[in-house]
Parts: C-alpha cells; sequence; structure tokens
C-alpha cells in the first residue's frame, strides 16, 4: 500500500547513481510513452495518486518549473483509472503528459514506498536526485537541472 | 619631434617582432611537423581500438545468446509491418502454451520504425522439443478508427534447431482490412 506522508525531506527510493528502469504506458490522452525515448535531456519523473494532497502540490510545481525550463516531465499514475486521473490533470490544467500505470508495475520497479516521489534523471537516464513523501523542493530542483543542462 | 620618435620606435618595434618571428618560425613548423603525426598515429589508435571494442561487444552478445539460448531450445518471434494502412498497431500480448511471455505497447516512434521496415525482436526464450502453440493478440485502431482487436495462433514443432517465428502485419487491399500473418523459419 502506498502512502502519502508528511514530509521527510530527500530520501532515495530508487537509489541515486541508478540507471532508471525503462518503461512504456499509455498516457491520460492516449498516446503510448517510453522513458528511454527522453534520453539525451534531462527528465523529470513523478509518480502520483490522485487521493494523495501533497502530490498534487507536487504537480503543481512541476508544472511551472516545465513551463518555466522546457524540462521534459513526465507524471506517472498510481491510481489504476486512467479516468480518474485525467480529471486530476484537466483540473490542475497540467500541460505535460501524465501516464497510467494500472497495474503498479513500474510503481514496483522504482519501490515506490511513498507518494508523491519525484526523481531527477540525467541525459543518460541515471537518478540524480529523488524527493519521496514531499512536494519537490522548486529552488533545488531547478538548480540542479541547470547544473544537468550545463554538463 | 614626438611623432617621429613614435614612428621610429613603432618601425623598431615591428622589425624586432618580424625578427622574432621569422626566427621562431621554423621552431612552430618543426614542432608541428612533429605533433602531426602524432595526434594521427593516437587518433587511428583510437579508431581501432573503438573498433575492436565493437567486435568485442558482437562476439560476447552472440556467446551471451548462445549460452542462454541454445539452439537445441532457442525460439524467437519476430514482428513486422508491411504497409500497414488499415491498422494503427497498440501493442502486441504474446502468448507461448498459455503462458504470456511479451506484452509490447508501441510509441510514435516505434510504429514509425517499423513502417520504415524495421523488424522487432518481440520474444526470445527457450523451448522443449515438441509441439507448442503461440498466440500473438494484437490490439490498435483498425478501420475508421475503431478500436480493433485480433488474435493469431500457431501450432509448432520445435525440433532439435532453432525456431524462428514472424509475426507480419499487413494490409488485405480486396477486404480493405487488416491482415495478421504468422510465418515459421527454420
Amino acid at each position: 500500500m502506498l502512502t502519502a506522508v508528511a514530509p521527510v525531506g530527500r530520501t532515495a527510493a530508487l537509489a541515486e547513481s541508478r540507471v532508471a528502469p525503462d518503461f512504456a504506458l499509455k498516457s491520460t490522452d492516449g498516446r503510448n510513452l517510453r522513458l528511454s525515448e527522453y534520453r539525451g535531456d534531462p527528465v523529470v519523473l513523478a509518480f502520483w495518486g490522485s487521493w494523495c494532497g501533497p502530490c498534487r502540490e507536487a504537480l503543481v510545481t512541476l508544472e511551472a518549473i516545465a513551463r518555466e525550463t522546457g524540462t521534459p516531465v513526465l507524471g506517472v499514475n498510481l491510481d489504476g483509472s486512467a479516468d480518474r486521473a485525467a480529471a486530476v490533470v484537466r483540473s490542475i490544467d497540467l500541460t505535460f503528459p501524465n501516464l497510467v500505470d494500472g497495474q503498479q508495475s513500474v510503481a514496483r520497479a522504482y519501490d515506490v514506498a511513498k507518494l508523491p516521489l519525484t526523481l531527477l534523471l540525467d541525459r543518460e537516464g541515471v537518478v540524480q536526485a529523488s524527493w519521496s513523501g514531499a512536494p519537490v523542493d522548486r529552488a533545488e530542483l531547478i538548480r540542479r537541472l541547470e547544473t544537468l543542462r550545463d554538463e | 619631434m614626438k611623432p617621429d620618435m613614435n614612428e621610429s620606435t613603432r618601425s623598431k618595434r615591428v622589425c624586432r617582432a618580424c625578427l622574432v618571428l621569422a626566427l621562431l618560425l621554423p621552431v612552430f613548423a618543426a614542432h608541428a611537423e612533429s605533433v602531426a603525426p602524432e595526434s594521427q598515429r593516437v587518433d587511428q589508435d583510437v579508431q581501432a581500438l573503438k573498433k575492436q571494442l565493437i567486435e568485442l561487444n558482437r562476439d560476447l552478445f552472440r556467446l551471451e545468446e548462445e549460452l542462454l539460448y541454445p539452439a537445441s531450445t532457442q525460439v524467437a518471434v519476430f514482428l513486422s509491418v508491411d504497409v500497414g494502412t488499415f491498422f494503427a498497431l497498440d501493442a502486441v500480448t504474446l502468448k507461448v502454451d498459455d503462458k504470456e511471455v511479451a506484452n509490447y505497447l508501441y510509441t510514435e516512434r516505434e510504429v514509425q520504425a517499423l513502417h520504415r521496415g524495421g523488424v522487432q525482436k518481440l520474444y526470445l526464450g527457450n523451448l522443449k522439443a515438441g509441439e507448442h502453440e503461440l498466440v500473438a493478440l494484437f490490439t490498435g485502431k483498425g478501420p475508421h478508427d475503431r478500436d480493433y482487436r485480433r488474435g493469431t495462433t500457431l501450432r509448432f514443432e520445435k525440433t532439435v534447431g532453432a525456431k524462428y517465428v514472424e509475426l507480419r502485419i499487413s494490409d488485405r487491399e480486396a477486404s480493405l482490412q487488416p491482415e495478421f500473418v504468422v510465418r515459421q523459419w527454420e
């Protein structure tokens, strides 16, 4: 059972410096997307559930970062219902793709224990930072994104 | 007076610079001559090393495949698309002897690659010699953008050699419908 918990700061779900496992899922707009197709750019991966309050906060922050920096952000919804995920996407006006992990197979591969979980992947798909059980630290994420872009 | 002095100083400086340049030019030229072949040789070595690495990687890949999937038990399933105007591929589920062995979701880019003639290795596994059943379930959009789901079955005999199966999505022009063909290769 996944839990949304009070902020605990940065704790790793999938260990940092590990290559993020590849996956393909259907997005709320019906497209199939594969993580490895984003290689070459730093990517933000955000696991969320519609029942998790801090997740919405995290999604709003990530939407602002995606618009501001042009960074690809991929949301992964763990509700098991594409309709419910799509309703949340519409309600907070998310423009980045949100994928539906109905079987929670991707969540298992990433050892997701707490939501929200935000991972920052570098150009090679290696986990460089993670924020688990708390909304992402906007300033730190932007700073780390800039560092990754300059590399 | 001053302008004349400046003029003379400038010409002296120019002369000195020319002299220094003339003296150093042969030194630079000799250095460049010695550096050029050296860097060229290093570049050639790096290229040769890269080539060896690629060959080694290929040999290791072959060895791994031979060890993990010996010909006596090897079964590989490939997917290809021929034209495919009547079917937009979304996913393929593959079952061997009623056990799901592959479930692949295709992105737009992957579908485009298949349309350009790409062949995908969908499954590689081991099966004992004897009779087996392979079921492939294709989902996607059919004619008139309708949801389309079609299964195709192949019963085959696994012999001592490696077995290759090709799943091919093509167009049946006469009925304006997609066609799912299964072919076996020994």
